[in-house]
């Protein structure tokens, strides 16, 4: 299927991006500008709402002990679990709202010559600074727990980036889709809680049989928290075979969500 | 007048397809390929005309004559079922004034969003700021939240924002007829020093302004044009068959 495809179509949706920098810039400011007006607080809650989430988890693990945890100490457990919880829920922020982000946004849709593909991007990068903030926020408090931080880290942007092309494709797909029937966004609201007990948050993929760990590899999200538990936490760099697969694939992605938006885009601005 | 359209349309024409329940259209692009779920609506049928530059054609028709579907097409929201069309030069639109403003914010933050909209760089929208806050003239409102303004004072920062685009073609939709008298003027003095430069297409039914304004007039009828020329001509024919009509 690749093969057809020239060569310019790979790198259509960057150079579409790059084109639109100006736009992206000023509507992902106004995403975070709207967002934090006419609060008390603002900015503060994208700090305070991780760390209290990271102290209630710790506080919670440490009075009730579970199973899962396998000889981990409570704070690697709660650790992992915060890890895996930023990655998930960066996923299923964007998961709930990109099928309503073309409804969101009509006015600039139908109204004005707008580039409706950027707006994929400004909501990732809206969701990727709020990620980025939790896990700062993690990474002070493991420094202040643990004393240290695995060298590892250092190669956090190698996985950082094939994720956001994967959730950028993901997003282009369900943006397309719910724009066409507002179902999506039910659908997303049901499957998105079970996908999570299917991705490896509150355990490891190493403590789950491995008949059943292999059909638990297939979800891309799961590989990432595991990859991203190995390097913030295990000091464990990810092996390299499983790691381009999971960019190739993340980057088919990519391009099958932006030909699949791009392809619907004309008729979205009629039926919606 | 060049000899070079800056708009060209040729046979341009428009369906919408009206779908009998929500969920057909879902159905259309899961199985599209095997059957059609929706009827088809024809606005625009078969719209032919040439803009050359620097000319100011006029748009009258009545509501639903496929007028804003039109300029909409030639904007490049929306695409034409059928014909071609080209359009050599920047477009400043100026169709529903306003209407991709984001209430909470303040006058300043959403001209820098419209103007990123129209094309401007970041350093263009600040470097003409001050200039747009003296067009739109609506004082110390263009630093508070759009909430607080009225209607007039959204279309007077669209218009002035418009105006500050750097753009070959204006295209213009029944937006002036929201301001009060002096911002009126203020446009059209606007847009009669823009077509010393640019192409101005607009649609109005305002029709002593564009027989003031216009080179030509061009009258659509159900999705086509039924005549196109001198304006005091058609003005007067598109009014006689008003008026018969009733």
């Amino acid at each position: 299927m690749f093969a057809a495809v020239p060569l310019a179509a790979y790198v259509e949706p960057f150079e579409r991006a790059w084109r639109h920098r100006e736009l992206i810039r000023a509507v992902a400011r106004r995403e975070f500008i709207s967002r934090f007006r006419g609060s008390l607080l603002g900015p503060a809650w994208a700090v305070l709402a991780p760390l209290i989430m990271l102290l209630t988890y710790t506080a919670l693990f440490s009075i009730t002990v579970p199973q899962l945890m396998a000889g981990m100490s409570i704070a690697d457990y709660a650790g992992g679990v915060f890890v895996g919880l930023i990655v998930f829920q960066l996923f299923s922020e964007l998961a709930y709202r990109a099928p309503m982000l073309l409804h969101e946004h009509v006015n600039f849709v139908k109204k004005s010559i707008f580039p409706s593909e950027t707006i994929a991007w400004t909501a990732a990068i809206r969701a990727f600074t709020y990620s980025g903030v939790a896990f700062a926020v993690f990474l002070v408090f493991r420094l202040l727990s643990a004393g240290w931080l695995p060298w590892t880290l250092l190669l956090a942007p190698f996985l950082i980036v094939p994720f956001a092309l994967f959730i950028l494709g993901v997003v282009w797909f369900l943006m397309a889709l719910g724009a066409f029937t507002r179902d999506v966004a039910h659908i997303m609201a049901s499957i998105v809680p079970v996908l999570m007990f299917a991705t490896p948050v509150f355990y490891r993929l190493e403590q789950i049989p491995p008949h059943i760990a292999i059909w638990l590899r297939l979800n891309i999200v799961g590989d990432y928290i595991e990859m991203f538990r190995g390097l913030a936490l295990d000091g464990r760099a990810p092996n390299v075979f499983a790691y381009l697969a999971l960019t190739a694939v993340s980057y088919a992605v990519f391009l099958l969500g932006f030909r699949f938006f791009m392809r619907y885009k004309s008729v979205i601005v009629d039926v919606i | 007048m060049s000899s070079e359209p800056i708009i060209r349309c040729r046979g341009v024409g428009k369906a919408f397809q009206l779908y009998a329940h929500q969920n057909d259209q879902l159905k259309q692009i899961l199985f599209g390929l095997w059957g059609k779920f929706y009827k088809e609506k024809w606005v625009l049928h078969d719209v032919t005309f040439d803009v050359g530059k620097g000319e100011r054609v006029g748009i009258v028709g009545r509501n639903g004559a496929g007028k804003t579907t039109l300029l909409q097409i030639l904007c490049g929201i929306t695409r034409p079922s059928r014909g071609e069309f080209s359009v050599n030069g920047r477009i400043a639109p100026i169709l529903a004034l306003g209407s991709g403003f984001d209430v909470l914010l303040t006058g300043r933050e959403n001209a820098r969003i419209g103007g990123a909209i129209l094309g401007l760089t970041k350093r263009q929208v600040e470097s003409r700021m001050d200039a747009i806050a003296a067009f739109a003239d609506i004082g110390p409102f263009f630093e508070q939240p759009m909430r607080t303004y009225s209607l007039g004072m959204i279309a007077r920062l669209a218009f002035a924002i418009c105006a500050h685009a750097d753009a070959d073609v204006l295209l213009v939709d029944e937006a002036l007829s929201v301001g009060d008298e002096i911002f009126q003027k203020k446009c059209e003095d606007y847009i009669a020093g823009f077509s010393r430069s640019g192409t101005i297409l607009m649609v109005s039914h305002d029709l002593a302004f564009l027989k003031g304004l216009c080179d030509r007039v061009i009258w659509l009828d159900e999705g086509a044009v039924r005549e196109s020329g001198d304006p005091a001509t058609v003005l007067d024919h598109y009014r006689e068959a008003m008026l018969a009509a009733q």
